[in-house]
């Protein structure tokens, strides 16, 4: 446990995004900071967006614009240039690959515990184990889902050229239709789609947990400089979180509508399916003793070594610099808990 | 099956012309009653060839849609309009400022001109990606991508307005001791206005394709965010929603600059 | 534009001096305050990323020019047959052009999610968004062209017995060409863009999907390089159609 005892009194001027939907009232003693989140607002970002309609964030000293991610985005990348203050990414493996390349970024915490990522396919076609995946049309998301798809095959004995793996579409009409033969989904998004379309009785999944695998998802990051010079930022910023999050686990109805507010052409039936889900995965592996964020230490280390094994970093990094679990053990274990 | 429909709306259209109502009434009059009939054909073809829905969906599902959460709408409606403004006002302003240096400084127009070209090629896209990690999630990006995809244009056409001042009237207002600033003002520029509307009403459309494309990059309200968050939903009639939306902003803005243009340029009789 | 420059070769050495004066700038900046490369890399670096994935590069160049190419031919085409229909049937302006606004009202790329949906990833996709980028300022080309003609000389082939379609095929179409060869050039940079723009947001291979890989592997080298290689491609493209234009219309 490093702990850090730094006493600053500088502000220096933090985020140069700080939106148009910045509407606090002056209150002088307020630090301006931003987070960007991986994706397009949805319930899966449900706790921050509840702090911040709330009012947590203010009543920590900070005046916080929540921005969306997307597409064309890396939030590591707009967390090291100072663009936003803190950034939700991609997850364990995009960490890495950014201190991979010097991004002087740092995770401050882990959301989602467990692997999001399934890979369906039809009950009664012909994939029946993942041997069966040779030769298949398999579509993934190269945003870190193929690194799951590469471990799982890797595992098995399977090298990935011989699937057929292409990127995956936007929407899941070509699996629903057959031309596509595996998918990858997100238990809380394209999960309830497929099942929306297709009875759930007909379908298999595959998880990563099966064969050994676990692929922290959803990771809170700072830069290097913020974690250093601004700590008390940085724990207020997760105290204010956590109790967002708490909150709406405990009124999830409460919190979809304030998803919705954000995000007003979502499907409502759609979010409250995703909230239950993130919930599952925010509480579980070592989070359900430890608490939401929690950095597991012995799946942060076995995830490196996969990934130095497969070439997804070029060479061993420091993982006590990549990964500082100072901030979120500094918040009272009773906090954490939902 | 339409003619009823049609004779009345004729019928109308000869009411109002007989009633010797001023020009413009008369065009907005028949402006309206030319999205009326548009939008019947529009709410009755779908339902004659019976049109999925996940191609195009009946007008009024889209104006309920939009009447169920009219903020996000009219949000991003004014978000986007207030970035297809700045984009358009800064290059518009640096189009015409550069246009009268390359008109006067043949060095440096030889010289930074082939640059000018060049940026054009680069992916505005591409462009975008950068420009939100140097500036962050701030109505300055927005405006930077549209300022970037409207100076262009700007700048060749007032170029090619200036060159087209007649030398003898130049000669002639010299002749009367005329500063360069004055005859920028009072001939070359007045002469040059016509081209350099040609190029603002493009760069009219154009700013709006760079505040919908820098929308894409992590924006939280515009109709570009509400474009891309209806695509990752497959959404189809949310996406109809933003496209209607968008093109009123479009048609809005070009139409305001046509009219200045008629005013300003009263003398253009190629209308 | 003779009156636009003193010289050719004076021109043209200025206009080297500008690039090279903007070069030298950019290495010294990103070199001289040691920017890291995601802000901005130095151009001897790109440059030797371009050429040492100069295989990935031109793959992916050669993907985006067949999505560009195809959709500005299929552009051209509609463009062209949509003008030649109205100028063979007038009755069809009144119902064609309001509609052809209409669509374009909304920028292109405004449809892109649309047609991502209908048409998926898939190279479709991006070729059907460049002809509708391209179709309108083709057919809007077009009819200016086509409306430019002298009526007087219209009326003399009529009394010498011309068909339309003759009157068309040999005066209208040949008065039309210098304004359309103006529309297709300008729109040769307009396809490129629009086929990386919709690659971005979803496809299998070319420079958008390059530009989408580098920027989420922060391999801002990369980034760049794929922006000079289209670049290239655009110029490329545009220089080929200007270079067409004047073999056809040698009489200008």
């Amino acid at each position: 446990m490093l702990s850090r005892r730094h006493a600053f009194s500088v502000l220096s001027a933090i985020a140069l995004a700080t939106g148009s939907l910045v509407t606090a009232a002056p209150a002088a003693e307020l630090q301006k900071a931003s987070l960007r989140l991986k994706w397009l607002p949805q319930a899966q970002f449900a706790g921050f967006y509840v702090a911040a309609a709330k009012g947590y964030y203010k009543a920590e000293g900070i005046d916080l614009t929540i921005n969306p991610g997307g597409p064309n985005l890396l939030t590591e990348n707009l967390v090291a240039t100072g663009a936003d203050t803190f950034g939700l990414s991609g997850g364990t493996d995009s960490v890495f690959a950014a201190r991979d390349k010097g991004l002087p970024i740092v995770c401050i915490g882990v959301s989602h515990q467990i692997t999001p990522f399934i890979f369906v396919t039809r009950k009664d076609g012909p994939v029946k184990t993942i041997q069966d995946f040779k030769g298949k049309t398999v579509t993934t998301w190269f945003t870190g889902a193929n690194h799951v798809l590469n471990g799982m095959l890797a595992k098995e004995g399977i090298k990935p050229d011989e699937l057929k793996i292409q990127p995956q579409q936007v929407s899941v009409t070509p699996f629903v239709d057959g031309s596509v033969d595996v998918v990858t989904a997100t238990y809380y998004n394209e999960f309830y789609t497929i099942q929306s379309r297709m009875p759930k009785d007909s379908l298999k999944t595959f998880v990563a947990e099966d064969y050994g695998i676990t692929f922290p998802r959803d990771t809170l990051i700072v830069a290097e400089a913020t974690a250093k010079e601004k700590p008390e930022l940085v724990k207020a910023f997760l105290r204010a979180s956590l109790k967002g999050w708490k909150d709406a686990f405990a009124d999830p109805k409460g919190a979809v509508d304030t998803v919705m507010a954000t995000a007003p052409t979502l499907d409502r039936a759609q979010q409250e399916f995703m909230l239950t889900e993130v919930k599952r995965l925010m509480t579980s592996g070592a989070a359900a003793k430890n608490g939401m964020f929690w950095i597991d230490a012995d799946a942060v280390k076995t995830a490196h070594d996969f990934f130095l094994k497969y070439g997804v970093i070029s060479k061993p990094l420091d993982l006590a610099a990549a990964y500082d679990a100072s901030f979120i053990q500094g918040v009272p274990q009773a906090d954490r808990l939902p | 099956m339409s003619s009823p429909v049609a004779t009345s709306l004729g019928e109308a259209g000869a009411a109002a012309r007989s009633m010797a109502m001023p020009a413009p009434l008369r065009k907005l009059i028949r402006l309206l009653l030319g999205l009326v009939v548009a939008a019947v054909i529009w709410e009755g073809a779908v339902q004659l060839f019976g049109i999925r829905p996940y191609y195009l969906p009946r007008l009024s599902t889209i104006l309920m849609a939009i009447a169920a959460t009219p903020r996000a709408y009219v949000d991003g409606f004014l978000r986007t309009l207030a970035e297809t403004l700045i984009g358009f006002a800064s290059g518009g302003a640096f189009g015409v400022l550069m246009g009268v240096v390359f008109f006067r400084v043949r060095a440096l127009r030889e010289m930074v001109f082939p640059i000018f070209v060049v940026s054009q090629t680069i992916p505005v896209i591409a462009f975008g990606a950068l420009v939100v990690l140097w500036f962050g999630n701030t109505l300055l990006a927005k405006a930077i991508i549209a300022f970037y995809l409207t100076f262009f244009p700007v700048t060749v056409n007032t170029l090619l307005g200036l060159e087209t001042v007649d030398p003898k009237q130049v000669a002639l207002m010299r002749s009367f001791g005329a500063s360069n600033r004055q005859l920028l003002l009072r001939l070359q520029l007045p002469t040059a206005l016509p081209q350099i509307f040609v190029a603002l009403r493009l760069a009219a459309s154009l700013s709006l394709v760079g505040a919908i494309v820098g929308e894409w990059f992590g924006d939280t309200t515009g109709l570009g965010v509400l474009l891309l968050q209806a695509m990752f939903t497959e959404n189809v009639v949310a996406i109809w929603a933003a496209l209607l939306a968008a093109a009123l902003l479009g048609t809005g803005f070009y139409a305001v600059v046509a009219a200045v243009e008629r005013r300003l340029v009263f003398w253009n009789a190629e209308q | 534009m003779s009156r636009a420059f003193a010289s050719p070769s004076l021109a043209v050495q200025r206009g080297i001096l500008g690039a090279v004066l903007l070069v030298a700038c950019w290495e010294g900046a990103a070199r001289g305050l040691h920017l890291p490369a995601y802000v901005l890399p130095a151009v001897s670096d790109i440059l030797a990323g371009l050429w040492s994935k100069r295989a990935t590069l031109i793959d992916a160049a050669g993907y985006t020019l067949l999505e560009a190419l195809v959709g500005y031919g299929l552009g051209c085409l509609i463009g062209i047959g949509l003008a030649v229909a109205i100028a063979l049937v007038p009755a069809l302006r009144s119902a064609i052009l309001p509609l052809a606004t209409a669509i374009n009202s909304v920028p292109v790329v405004g449809y892109s999610p649309l047609i991502l949906l209908w048409f998926g990833i898939g190279v479709s996709s991006k070729i059907v968004m460049v002809a509708m980028a391209v179709s309108f300022t083709i057919l809007l080309s077009m009819l200016a062209g086509l409306d430019r003609v002298d009526r007087r000389a219209v009326d003399l082939m009529k009394s010498f017995g011309a068909s339309r379609f003759g009157v068309l095929w040999r005066l209208r179409l040949p008065t039309a060409l210098p304004l359309l060869l103006a529309g297709m050039r300008v729109s040769t940079v307009r396809s490129v863009i629009v086929a990386i723009v919709t690659e971005m947001l979803g496809a299998h291979g070319g420079l958008g999907w390059v530009i989408y890989q580098a920027v989420l592997q922060i391999d801002f080298v990369q980034v760049w390089a794929a922006i000079f290689v289209a670049s290239a491609a655009s110029l490329a493209f545009f220089g080929l159609i200007g270079f067409l234009e004047r073999k056809i219309l040698f009489w200008t």
